[in-house]
């Protein structure tokens, strides 16, 4: 048990550095912000007090040198500056490794803390080494009294602090937590051993005592909830300020006139409408944090949607049962278990969307350290963090990411000298964004730089044989390229980008993803890349296909309208592959012909309308069988080349059915059949009237 | 095992050595039951303790009541380590193995 506690400690920790990076990354912004400069040192103060408490005795001797320089902040006698800040960032990280050597990573490297401590030590004018903190001595020993004890009025606060059965037993320490709390003021510590049974009744390793505190300090409430911050869960604890003795002149006795009976029936009215307090506060269990939101290992999150998936598809078997053996009954129980599934299935996607804000913020760091090594000044702005996606995406987020914001900075972005020459802001900006679109989240990187010189890409295109020279490309296929593997138009390899390995590992990322990208640039105004992604890699809504024997699933959100084919139509389309909707001439692929499937096609086909990146298409299927609630699976490593498909499904008959991503379904029919291919407005070429198509298609 | 148990004639001590916490608890739990049944003076020798935690004060107070209950002498060799009074002191025990307030 002891082991899973400090498995939750090792999660908060995690937690609690990104909040202390996202502070710092703040405070070096707004270097006066004494709230940001309150929110580092809680940060730093809770690892270390917690780090002691569950026995990581060096990541608390470690953090408390850095926690002393933000006291020394606190307290007037140190000021933030660069250094301070990147020092920090430098000791966040180490932390960090600390967390993940106890988690089974690598072991930190010895020198790096001594480096920094001495660093830390050297600003903040403390020559002495830090003493080790042991287990049971995790704050007292080492902090002086009087160092975290903020400044200004004290008050007096009550609590009640009782640990739960099973407290003991997860590692905590309640002595721990009462030194702690002397360090914030004035602690007066009392022990009731009212619950202690007797002796022969007493179960050894549970702790039966409670105490009463009375706490005089200048600190909020806060801060002393933070002290019990790891042990919130397996303890009863409450927090009441204690009512202030020095009179308020507000409430100075004055001369009043009678209360009248009316205004005595109205006193008496809102006081029982008055919310009652309970005795000793809103209990630590109550808060609505505990109450709202509790922390699953991802894992566990992963296999229930499993299971939700196995679900779905045995739910499918039943489904084809009750239509087979034609029993009301059957049926009555299968459309109810429908309903159960798809809202059990909604629940389970929506339980794994993330917003988009964590990973986003991550990235501050990122630039910030760029831009200091690169020399140069940027900001970056984030918009949209509060977009969902699913978590399996969002985990495979960060290395595509981290490539397009280090190219931006690397080369998109201009040395500030060159900036001003251009007339720009010295400060160049990279805005991170993302919003949704159908059933995709698009996800922006755009930077205010010089924009990408197509000329040079195509250039380099053609020196590597990847275009012929006189290959006619649109703008957006020319970008494109920067996207193949080994592409590179950096005249020099830095550390940070040039090897023209990135993008081609974004793309392949992205792809694996089942997404695609933008690229879209403007000389001397900055370079946008859009990540394409789809909301989640579990279950879709699918409408299920079949051409001859075969079952296809085209994803619902894309789908528009189904149309008849018959013979005729095709006859008076001269061996066109269009049909007309309501006026509209929709080029459609026929996957017959394009999976070159030879079963004898019926007299009447359906065309599933679509709508894709490059505009309306349809896709000629011999039945639209329904909506199919979709379980993705994997095609594996050995089709993973497969494009065209965005994974497979097993249907209720143990059937595995394709399910096509219409995108690159037209945009490989347009390169590979004679495919209208409309324009990047979604219009088909107007090298002909309306009046000669329609006559074409007539 | 950081818990030692003489037996004399008359006298039980139970000497505890280093740090004695949760992992002992069953042990010490088990060895103050045994003193207690005997009806022999109980004395408990702190002098070579560490620290102690609330696992141990709480079986300590409570075999202290058991004793004055049943009419065995149970005595605490004094004075404590400084690391006993101290966690004593921070627990709220004014004078051990009673707490503050009683």
């Amino acid at each position: 048990m002891i082991d899973k506690f400090k498995q939750a400690f090792l999660e908060e920790a995690r937690d609690i550095l990104v909040e202390l990076e996202s502070a710092l990354l703040e405070l070096n912004e707004k270097r006066d912000d004494l709230e940001l400069v309150g929110r580092a040192f809680r940060a730093l103060h809770t690892v270390k007090g917690s780090g002691a408490m569950f026995g990581f005795e060096e990541l608390a001797a470690f953090t408390h040198n850095l926690e002393t320089a933000f006291d020394a902040v606190r307290n007037g006698q140190l000021r933030i500056t660069g250094d301070l800040i990147n020092l920090s960032l430098a000791a966040k990280d180490q932390i960090k490794a600390m967390l993940e050597q106890a988690s089974g990573g690598p072991p930190v490297q010895q020198a790096v803390s001594d480096e920094i401590l001495a660093q830390v030590r050297r600003l903040t004018g403390k020559a002495e080494p830090s003493v080790v903190i042991s287990t049971q001595a995790a704050v007292s020993d080492t902090v002086p009294a009087t160092s975290t004890v903020a400044q200004g009025p004290t008050r007096d606060w009550r609590i009640h602090f009782s640990p739960g059965p099973d407290f003991m037993r997860s590692g905590a320490n309640p002595l721990l937590l009462l030194r702690e709390l002397k360090q914030l003021g004035t602690l007066h510590v009392n022990a009731s051993m009212a619950a202690v049974p007797p002796i022969a009744e007493l179960e050894p390793e549970r702790c039966y005592i409670s105490w009463e505190l009375s706490l005089t300090t200048a600190v909020a409430r806060e801060a002393i909830s933070d002290v019990f911050i790891f042990v919130a869960d397996i303890c009863d604890l409450a927090i009441d300020p204690v009512a202030q003795a020095v009179p308020d002149p507000a409430l100075q006795v004055v001369n009043l006139p009678p209360v009248t009976q009316p205004e005595k029936t109205q006193i008496v009215v809102a006081d029982k409408n008055a919310t009652k307090p309970p005795p000793w506060g809103r209990r630590a269990s109550d808060t609505p944090d505990n109450a709202s939101s509790i922390r699953v290992p991802a894992a566990k999150l992963d296999q229930f949607v499993d299971l939700v998936g196995e679900l779905v598809t045995v739910q499918a078997r039943l489904g084809q049962l009750a239509t087979r053996h034609e029993d009301p009954e059957i049926a009555s129980v299968s459309e109810e278990i429908e309903r159960l599934t798809s809202a059990l299935r909604e629940n389970s996607i929506n339980i794994r969307m993330l917003p988009l804000r964590a990973t986003f913020e991550r990235f501050r760091r990122l630039v910030h350290d760029l831009a200091r090594d690169l020399h140069k000044e940027v900001e970056l702005t984030i918009e949209g963090a509060e977009t969902e996606l699913d978590k399996s995406v969002i985990d495979q987020l960060n290395d595509p990411l981290m490539h397009l914001i280090r190219n931006s900075m690397d080369h998109g972005i201009e040395s500030s000298e060159r900036r001003s020459v251009s007339g720009k802001r010295s400060a160049a900006t990279i805005r991170l964004s993302a919003r949704h679109s159908g059933a995709s989240v698009l996800i922006g990187v755009s930077d205010d730089g010089g924009g990408i010189d197509a000329a040079a890409v195509r250039a380099r295109a053609v020196e590597k044989g990847l275009v012929a020279a006189d290959a006619a490309l649109s703008e957006a296929e020319v970008f494109s390229l920067i996207l193949a593997p080994g592409f590179s138009t950096a005249k020099t390899v830095t550390d940070v980008s040039g090897r023209g390995v990135g993008m081609d590992v974004v793309r392949r990322s992205v792809e694996a993803l089942r997404g695609n990208i933008e690229i879209t640039s403007k000389p001397a105004e900055g370079t946008t890349v859009t990540l394409r992604l789809p909301l989640t890699l579990a279950i879709i809504d699918g409408l299920l296909v079949r051409v001859g024997e075969a079952h296809f699933v085209l994803p619902l959100a894309s789908t528009l309208e189904c149309i008849e084919l018959t013979r005729q139509d095709i006859a008076r389309a001269n061996g066109k592959h269009v049909a007309i909707v309501r006026g509209e001439i929709i080029p459609y692929i026929r996957l017959r012909e394009y999976f070159n499937m030879q079963a004898e096609a019926p007299e009447r086909e359906q065309v599933m309308v679509a709508e894709t990146e490059d505009g309306r298409y349809g896709f000629v299927v011999d039945q639209v069988l329904g909506d199919h609630q979709t379980v993705i699976k994997n095609l594996g490593r050995f089709y993973s080349h497969v494009q065209l498909v965005s994974g497979a499904t097993i249907l209720g008959n143990g059937a595995v059915a394709l399910i096509l991503d219409p995108n690159r379904l037209v945009r490989d029919a347009i390169r590979t059949l004679p495919l209208i291919p409309r324009d990047s407005r979604g219009e088909l070429p107007r090298t002909e009237s309306k009046a000669a198509r329609r006559a074409a298609c007539s | 095992m950081p818990i030692i148990l003489d037996q004399s004639e008359e006298v039980i001590t139970i000497r505890l050595l280093g740090e004695v916490d949760i992992s002992c608890a069953i042990e010490l739990r088990a060895l103050l039951l045994t003193a207690l049944g005997s009806k022999k003076k109980l004395r408990l020798e702190l002098e070579e303790t560490c620290e102690l935690d609330v696992t141990t004060l709480q079986l300590l107070w409570a075999a202290e009541r058991e004793a004055r209950s049943c009419g065995v002498k149970f005595t605490v060799e004094q004075p404590l380590p400084q690391a006993v009074s101290r966690m004593v002191a921070d627990a709220g025990f004014e004078k051990f193995p009673l707490p503050a307030n009683s």
